[in-house]
């Protein structure tokens, strides 16, 4: 379960006139398990911003955000860190490619945090990299050259190879074909068929539909925008 | 979970120049803490301050040995030696002020298994090649000296000579400094594989936003001896707060 109550966040640009932006005021939302969230609205307005709020890749300045009853608290990064490697799962937009580690290891990471047996773990690495369409003869290359699609799908591949109980999407499709578009919106429904609570950023209305999301648009929720 | 090293209102001063001020620091097992800033910001004498390398004017620094608490600034100077011949490592910037260059590679990494009493040649000899391996270095050059090393060798080689005896705390002082980057990219590689497999504790000091970005879990960011801002690595470098922080990470270029 995710829960944000009354949350408000602000950028304070220091170094550019001390520019205020405020981007939330009073946000509530709620995520229960086995539930999938479509965050709508336009561009800018903070939709990738919830997400990051929530992995505590961003701060706020007040109200709170729990998971699975556990708050998200910057005084104690040991905390985050902590529900990121049990709790929370994050599909960012781009992959961030690390200079010489091959793919199947970017895949194996998330895994190997929890589980040392390499065999089993590369062999569901393996599987899923397979369910994604990303040919063999790449696993033991960099995605450093690889394709848009093909980078996303990796990344995917490295978000969903765990059973997250609350996972973060950010436009997890937007460069997909429409085969591999559907194999990634299948492997989310699976997620939430498991009880994942799923909170996400689908640019396109068949991904939404497809996966019978709840849709919120951010400009009513919010007293901000 | 009991932090591994734990630092709490260290000051050093060099005269009425501030060197470091106020700094405070928690490292759990297996956590990696980044410390920024630009040149002369204090990060090498928090560092050294913190390693057993400078003696600070004042402040804690504990260390969690497993069973015991160990308070480092008050404890006699022939433990603390033993201590940072066996559970601490420093990984100097320059490779040339962390090893021996008139005794052999091999040598070099059989010192610190010697001082914690290891003395049966052939076990020696065996996680000398073991550890040479690890760090992508010939087996065939364990009797080589090092002056015949290139510089990314001798980086490499440091870090096999500082973790071949399982250090708990590694301090590490801009290791990929003064390398290119393919070579940087191969140490960063190896640090963070390293990092996983021996789940090591480690202190890591580096004007490079993004070797940290890449290392670490948490981060300090000093300027003029203090530390401006300090939490988990990506929020502060994708979110800070203080205004010099906000000034380091927009100066970085985009590749």
């Amino acid at each position: 379960m995710i829960e944000l109550n009354k949350i408000t966040k602000k950028f304070t640009l220091h170094n550019q006139g001390k520019t205020n932006i405020l981007v939330f005021n009073n946000l509530n939302l709620k995520i229960n398990p086995g539930e999938i969230v479509a965050l709508t609205g336009p561009s800018g307005v903070g939709k990738s911003s919830i997400l990051k709020m929530i992995y505590g890749n961003y701060v706020f300045q007040s109200g709170q955000i729990k998971i699975n009853n556990h708050n998200i608290d910057h005084t104690y990064p040991r905390n985050i860190i902590e529900l990121r490697k049990n709790i929370i799962g994050y599909v960012s937009q781009f992959l961030r490619v690390i200079p010489r580690v091959p793919t199947i290891e970017i895949v194996m990471e998330p895994l190997l945090e929890i589980n040392s047996d390499q065999d089993e773990v590369r062999e569901k690495a393996e599987k899923i990299l397979l369910k994604l369409n990303i040919d063999k003869n790449l696993w033991n290359l960099s995605p450093l050259t690889f394709s848009g699609g093909e980078q996303q799908r990796v990344n995917v591949a490295r978000g969903l190879i765990r059973n997250y109980p609350c996972l973060l999407l950010d436009e997890p499709t937007a460069s997909l074909d429409s085969v591999n578009k559907d194999i990634v919106l299948n492997l989310i429904n699976e997620k939430k068929d498991s009880g994942s609570s799923i909170i996400g950023i689908f640019h396109d209305e068949y991904s939404r539909k497809y996966l019978n999301a709840r849709e919120i648009d951010i400009t009513k929720i919010s007293d901000a925008k | 979970m009991q932090p591994i090293l734990s630092v709490h209102n260290l000051n050093k001063y060099y005269g009425n120049q501030v060197g470091c001020k106020n700094m405070n620091l928690t490292l759990y097992p297996g956590e990696v803490v980044g410390v920024v800033g630009e040149s002369g910001s204090g990060k090498t004498t928090f560092i050294n301050s913190i390693s057993g390398n400078l003696i600070p004017d004042s402040g804690k620094i504990l260390i969690e040995t497993g069973n015991e608490t160990i308070d480092f600034l008050e404890i006699s100077e022939s433990l603390k030696r033993l201590l940072i011949r066996t559970e601490l490592a420093f990984v100097h910037q320059n490779p040339r002020d962390g090893l021996r260059l008139d005794v052999s590679a091999g040598g070099n990494i059989s010192e610190r298994l010697m001082s914690i009493g290891q003395r049966n040649y052939g076990n020696i000899r065996q996680t000398i090649f073991k550890w040479l391996d690890k760090v992508e270095i010939d087996k065939s050059r364990a009797d080589d000296f090092p002056r015949t090393f290139s510089g990314g060798m001798l980086q490499r080689l440091q870090i096999a000579k500082n973790l071949v005896t399982s250090p708990k705390i590694i301090f590490m002082d801009e290791p990929t400094g003064g390398l290119d980057v393919s070579v940087q990219a191969k140490i960063l590689d190896l640090l963070r594989k390293l990092v996983r497999e021996l789940n090591l504790s480690v202190v890591i000091v580096s004007h490079d936003l993004a070797v940290i970005r890449l290392l670490a879990d948490k981060i300090i960011v000093m300027k003029n001896g203090e530390a401006v801002e300090s939490g988990l690595c990506d929020q502060v470098l994708d979110d800070p707060q203080h205004s010099y922080t906000q000034l380091l990470v927009s100066s970085v270029l985009q590749v």
